[in-house]
């Protein structure tokens, strides 16, 4: 019993982090119906960009006080991911926004490898596993038996606040509105004055943001980091996304959760889990398109194409 | 840039002649004299009245000043193509002399003769009247028009073999820029899309030359074994790319998982052939370890795409990149202690058909053909039934009805198209052709291992088909044949390999999303805004035939 509780702990801590990638995948798919292959990427930018703040910019005698190190790392993070996402916008994908549907696929793919590349041939010591600072306390609480480290803690309620955030920003505001226009309907919103061109930017700036702060947290949580994290970081958050319901909001938190918590489990109950622990996202994709294609929240995919 | 050059154009025009005869003096005098203040540098750049290595690339080049006297059609743009590629060979040979020896006083006066020759020439260039479409080609006798086909293959040939000779570094990348610029001038003029609307108009003629200059690759290569290695894993990897052209290129299907299928090939080779560490003894003859890899490829691919064919395009690129990622970790994670994990298995033998053992070297019209070259002509045998399926497919009611879905789903489902089956029909040709290249693969490499079988490897194919040309034959080639021997030969850049294929990849989608080598039909699709697409205006009427 114990032993299912912390994997379900261990689970949702997993599954914070691939909400908040989730829901950059989603959120563009939602407007422009793309998969953003390369936005993977931009959350191990976002690691990157913590990373060189810490090591570059923070001198060693405020390298303890996590009030100063935690926004100085965020600020690079997001300058790092935002400005990656803006520039693929603009220069890779938006001259193709009426091409045929595999061009622009195969060019996120094409953004995808020159990202990861380039870290790996111009960061200095990118193409090598990178420390990355725990920056909290790796102090551990023991609730019933269920260890619970601080970091954790702060993963899940980091993401959570994100989430709820950028909920009502969607919700609520009125650029939000533009959003849920544009992404019905891009034509129309046209029509009633909505500068869809800014929206779409928007929507990858939110996205960028969530992404850098799971590299953060991220790093934070596992204390390494390399160029490769974004690509399988990347496919597991978008199989969250499937299995909420692409284009669904809500419905990539409760996936990245479920997927999450699934690959906990899968791990510690199924023999040989752990060997396979990459495997089980997959698996989980396939079944979630055999058997509900839309997702869990999802409405219907076909409609849209 | 455009007014300047127009303006430039506009005040050069009445001494063109003059400054193009300059420019000619000049390139001719350069070539003759030494260009390098010590020797070592490739192409032994210290002789006077010597024109080798980059010195010739210019010589040939300078050939693009005879148009200020030639009226031929297209001609501004080639002698601008030309006598800036002369330019640039020269700049680019320059600099590498200066940065050899240390400085650019080690360069001598040859070098920026020529140098500044080039660039009168393009300054003079500037002054022609501007181009109008190339005319269509006369028809000529039909023995003279198989000449031209011949004359055109050699010439590829020849280039080749220059090419793989060519020694070093800063002297490839100066041939690859001559290469280029002279290419680019053959198509201004007019001549690339003559060669294609003969080869059109002889389409067998033209296949068997092509034939013909492919078998006798080999015989170019004294014995050395080299770019035999290298041509062998082009011809293997051309394979596969022409099976995922059907699935890309025809169907409109992304397919990133597609080197695992490759996998399912090779691995099921090195389990049914008798390796040395294979876990099952089992040793069948090949044709049928072929046919097996294939089909359980096919199997495979059967499997992955009925749940998700269904669905919508996107989907099927995330599974089949999820599938091949599966793939790799199982073959890693060593199932039942079948697949030795890591390590993969090794030793597999070499085949050997009625006697004749594809392992050694034999002896033919006096030149040893080692065994990659035995390699070399089973991967073509394999090639050529692949270019079949492909072609007689491409020019089916199955074809068409691929094109149809790629253009539009609805659309075609609305004709009475069955859609998802055609799709998985597609989805399963390509997994069985990349079976059958890999069976084949794993008895050329004699091991198969999980790295071999990356998404990065996936994403080499797809790049090949992207850069070739989607949805032709010549395309999935020539796209492989880069792909895998440009690398060999840019050894410095060999760092920035995969970044390179990334950025090609975002360019073509932005600027030729139709390859190198167009599928006339698909040029049209991509561009569909501008309807007037220069192919289809200059092909002549008639000649556009569904390829």
């Amino acid at each position: 019993m114990t032993q299912l509780l912390q994997q379900l702990v261990n689970g949702s801590v997993l599954g914070a982090q691939y909400a908040l990638i989730a829901l950059g995948y989603t959120m563009v798919y939602g407007i422009i119906q793309l998969i953003n292959f390369a936005h993977g990427e931009i959350y191990m930018l976002g690691a990157f960009g913590g990373f060189t703040a810490y090591t570059y910019v923070i001198p060693h005698s405020l390298r303890g006080d996590a009030l100063v190190v935690l926004p100085v790392v965020l600020v690079f993070a997001v300058a790092f991911s935002v400005t990656a996402a803006v520039l693929m916008e603009r220069f890779a994908y938006r001259p193709l926004r009426n091409a045929p549907r595999l061009a622009p696929l195969i060019t996120a793919i094409g953004v995808s490898i020159s990202l990861q590349e380039a870290v790996r041939v111009f960061y200095p010591g990118g193409n090598r596993q990178q420390p990355f600072p725990s920056i909290l306390s790796d102090r551990q609480f023991t609730v019933g038996g269920v260890s619970i480290s601080l970091i954790a803690v702060f993963v899940v309620a980091v993401a959570i606040s994100l989430m709820i955030a950028l909920q009502t920003f969607v919700k609520a505001s009125r650029t939000g509105r533009a959003m849920r226009a544009t992404a019905q309907d891009p034509d129309t919103a046209k029509l009633m004055g909505v500068d869809t061109d800014r929206i779409i930017v928007i929507t990858f700036v939110l996205g960028a943001i969530l992404a850098a702060s799971a590299g953060i947290l991220q790093g934070m949580l596992i204390g390494q980091i390399d160029f490769r994290i974004g690509f399988i970081g990347g496919l597991k958050a978008f199989t969250a996304a499937v299995l909420g319901g692409i284009g669904n909001i809500t419905g990539a938190v409760l996936g990245g959760f479920t997927l999450g918590i699934v690959e906990a489990l899968a791990t510690q109950y199924i023999p040989q889990g752990s060997a396979y622990k990459d495997v089980w996202a997959f698996v989980v994709l396939i079944l979630v398109l055999v058997f509900r294609p839309t997702g869990l929240l999802g409405e219907s995919v076909r409609s849209r194409s | 840039m455009t007014v300047a050059a127009a303006r430039l154009g506009r005040a050069v025009t009445p001494f063109r002649l003059p400054l193009a005869a300059l420019g000619f003096a000049l390139v001719l005098a350069g070539v003759d004299l030494p260009w390098a203040t010590f020797s070592g540098f490739p192409g032994l750049m210290t002789l006077s009245l010597y024109p080798g290595g980059a010195k010739a690339y210019c010589l040939i080049l300078a050939v693009g000043f005879l148009l200020f006297v030639i009226p031929w059609d297209g001609r501004r743009g080639a002698a601008l193509a030309a006598l800036g590629g002369l330019a640039g060979t020269a700049a680019l040979t320059l600099l590498a002399i200066a940065k050899d020896g240390g400085g650019l006083v080690n360069v001598s006066i040859g070098a920026w003769l020529t140098l500044l020759g080039g660039l009168f020439g393009v300054a003079a260039a500037t002054g022609l009247p501007p181009d109008s479409p190339p005319r269509p080609w006369r028809r000529l006798a039909v023995p003279l028009e198989w000449l031209l086909i011949a004359a055109a293959y050699l010439a590829v040939l020849f280039a080749l073999v220059v090419a793989l000779n060519t020694a070093d570094s800063p002297q490839f990348i100066a041939f690859l820029i001559a290469g280029v610029a002279a290419a680019v001038a053959v198509v201004r003029l007019g001549i690339g899309a003559a060669v294609r609307v003969l080869t059109d108009r002889h389409l067998r003629v033209a296949t068997a030359v092509g034939l013909l200059v492919i078998l006798a690759f080999p015989f170019t290569q004294n014995g050395s074994d080299y770019w035999l290695r290298v041509a062998a894993s082009v011809g293997v990897f051309a394979a596969a790319a022409i099976g995922l052209n059907i699935v890309v290129g025809l169907a409109g299907l992304l397919d990133l998982g597609y080197i695992a299928f490759f996998g399912i090939g090779a691995y099921t080779a090195a389990f049914l052939s008798g390796a040395n560490n294979s876990t099952i003894a089992v040793h069948l003859p090949f044709a049928l370890v072929i046919v097996m890899g294939a089909v359980i490829a096919a199997v495979f691919g059967v499997i992955i795409g009925t749940p998700t064919l269904r669905l919508r395009g996107d989907y099927l690129a995330i599974v089949t990149l999820g599938f091949g990622e599966i793939f790799r970790l199982v073959m890693q994670n060593n199932p039942a202690h079948k697949t030795n994990g890591p390590n993969g298995i090794f030793g597999i033998p070499d085949l050997s058909a009625g006697g004749f053992q594809l392992g050694s070297s034999h002896e033919v019209f006096g030149v040893s053909l080692s065994n990659f070259a035995n390699y070399y002509y089973l991967e073509l045998v394999l090639v050529v039934v692949v270019m079949i399926v492909f072609s007689r497919l491409n020019s089916s009611r199955i074809g068409r009805a691929w094109v149809a879905i790629r253009e539009d789903e609805t659309a075609a489902a609305a004709m009475g198209i069955n859609t998802i089956n055609l799709k998985l029909l597609a989805f399963g040709i390509g997994a069985f052709l990349a079976g059958a290249s890999g069976t084949i693969n794993a008895h050329l490499t004699t091991q198969v291992s999980p790295d071999s079988y990356t998404f990065l490897q996936s994403v080499l194919l797809l790049a090949a088909v992207v850069l070739g040309g989607m949805g032709t034959i010549p395309g999935a080639v020539v796209g492989s044949a880069l792909l895998i021997a440009l690398p060999e030969k840019l050894r410095s850049f060999q760092d920035y390999r995969l970044l390179l294929y990334g950025i090609a990849l975002i360019l073509m989608m932005r600027f030729r999303p139709e390859g190198v080598i167009a599928n006339r039909r698909r040029q049209r699709e991509f561009h569909d805004e501008d309807a007037s697409t220069p192919d289809a205006l200059s092909a002549p009427p008639g000649s556009v035939v569904s390829r």
